[in-house]
């Protein structure tokens, strides 16, 4: 260490100094970070660039499950808005007082569909009891895993409506996100897949092959709150903004619905 | 103490590793000895690609693997087809990503122990009338089996511990690619699943001790059976 000698070191503390004042003269508000369901990527994602160019302040997105989100935030990460697409995530974080009281809305929400691939896609005939077994073949059926993941867990209540939930239970490939399910059909390695709407919309390899109807599974309602701590800062203006008209007419161009 | 899914977790765990070890050694064997005897052109650059999936994300590795071996890529359809042998969402498809993903590790030891055989014991059994295989099965293979075990049991360890490559390539389904890494993954995801996923690591740790330890009494095993 004797070797760096001090005119070496001055200047380094100089440069140091120099850069330290520079950022802090010009410095522009810190980023702000959106935690958002996997489904939600490609709206938000659309929203968050808007909001970028309208207000130059620079948007951070983190897509996953909404599950690992919430782990996350229950730890500790810095997230500043949550995008969940269920309530029951929302409500485990909200008994923790993880979200800043009174920020949790409901702005929109989905529908469940059932994909298959492109080119092996055949309409598929909802009823009690149908053959699900016939439809998979050797294959499995591609759906988050039901334990926690909600896009899964609505699938699993609506193959319970039509009692079909034992036969595809054993079948499941339990993706840990729901865009990761939507992958192994477009991929063809699961025949058939249950997604949200808007997933089944955003990719040219899947096609609908049935719609759930609304009764067979909880209302798919995405809950969107700023995680508490987090209220000031512009957090708060950037829920209002995804979820002004505006926004709200993004989301619909998806496929999200808007109640 | 532990549920059912547990107990089943931890044999998936085992059933991979032993496969994959079982899948890789035959092939790390023979990769160590064309890298430790014989400098060929494009040894260096063998020797890199063999290295990748040391340095790669496992992610990344996991991708490759649903890219060629899917029941869409060029050698998944061509094994679906002629031996009815899936690899993606099965056991098999698991060993096989653990098998990639520990394979330089395995290679590595192999050829250290190759490296260090003393060249003039094959200059010997060759002046005697050995030939090529005869000496390779009765000098170089006996003589590098303390590197076939520290890579076997390296490979072992590393393909319990597998997750990127294994969730990536196979998914999560108990009872066929849940190993316990996945599972304590699952357990972690699940509101108020912390008991379990603290069950989990602990069945880890044990499991990691114990092979430790029995990896540290067959090395002296071997160097027994060896001598000085």
């Amino acid at each position: 260490m004797r070797t760096v000698s001090a005119p070496i070191l001055a200047a380094l503390a100089a440069l140091t100094l120099a850069l330290v004042s520079a950022s802090a003269e010009t410095a522009p508000p810190p980023p702000l970070t959106v935690f958002a369901a996997a489904s939600l990527s490609d709206a938000v994602a659309e929203l968050a660039a808007r909001y970028e160019r309208d207000t130059k302040r620079s948007v951070r997105l983190s897509f996953a499950s909404t599950s690992t989100l919430a782990r996350q935030i229950e730890n500790g990460a810095g997230a500043d808005v949550f995008l969940s697409a269920d309530e029951e995530w929302m409500a485990y974080l909200d008994e923790r007082r993880l979200i800043a009281a009174g920020t949790w809305i409901r702005p929109i929400g989905n529908r469940l569909v059932m994909v298959a691939p492109t080119d092996r896609a055949r309409a598929v005939e909802l009823s009690k009891g149908f053959d699900l077994l016939a439809l998979l073949g050797d294959g499995r059926l591609s759906t988050g895993d039901p334990v926690h993941v909600p896009a899964g867990r609505y699938a699993q209540q609506a193959l319970e409506y039509f009692s079909v939930w034992d036969i595809a239970e054993p079948r499941l490939t339990r993706a840990e996100n729901v865009r990761t399910a939507l992958a192994l059909v477009e991929r063809g390695e699961a025949p058939l897949g249950i997604v949200y709407a808007t997933d089944a919309r955003a990719s040219k390899s899947v096609r609908v092959v049935a719609e759930f109807p609304a009764a067979s599974h909880e209302a798919i309602r995405y809950s969107f709150a700023v995680v508490s701590g987090h209220d000031r800062g512009g957090a708060r203006e950037l829920l209002a903004q995804f979820t002004s008209p505006d926004a709200l007419e993004v989301f619909g161009k998806y496929g999200f619905v808007i109640p | 103490m532990f549920t059912p899914d547990e107990w089943q977790a931890l044999r998936i765990s085992l059933e991979v590793a032993a496969r994959s070890v079982a899948l890789s050694l035959p092939f790390a064997i023979a990769v160590a000895w064309l890298l430790a005897r014989r400098p060929f052109f494009g040894r260096t650059l063998l020797d890199a690609a063999f290295h990748l999936p040391l340095v790669l994300p496992p992610v990344v590795v996991g991708y490759f693997l649903l890219l060629i071996f899917g029941s869409r890529g060029p050698i998944g359809a061509w094994l679906s087809e002629h031996f009815g042998l899936r690899l993606v969402f099965t056991t098999s498809g698991a060993a096989l990503a653990t098998a990639v993903m520990s394979f330089p590790l395995v290679v590595r030891a192999i050829r250290l122990s190759m490296e260090n055989i003393d060249p003039g014991l094959e200059a010997a059994a060759r002046t005697l009338g050995a030939r090529g295989w005869d000496r390779f099965f009765s000098i170089t293979l006996p003589l590098s089996l303390p590197g076939i075990l520290a890579g076997g049991i390296v490979a072992f360890s590393a393909s319990l511990g597998e997750f990127g490559a294994v969730i990536t390539f196979v998914s999560n389904i108990p009872g066929e690619t849940r190993t316990l890494s996945l599972a304590l993954y699952t357990a972690i995801q699940t509101p108020d699943g912390d008991v379990a996923a603290v069950r989990i690591a602990a069945l880890s740790v044990s499991l990691g001790l114990a092979g430790l330890l029995l990896s540290e009494w067959l090395a002296r095993f071997a160097r027994r059976r060896l001598g000085p």
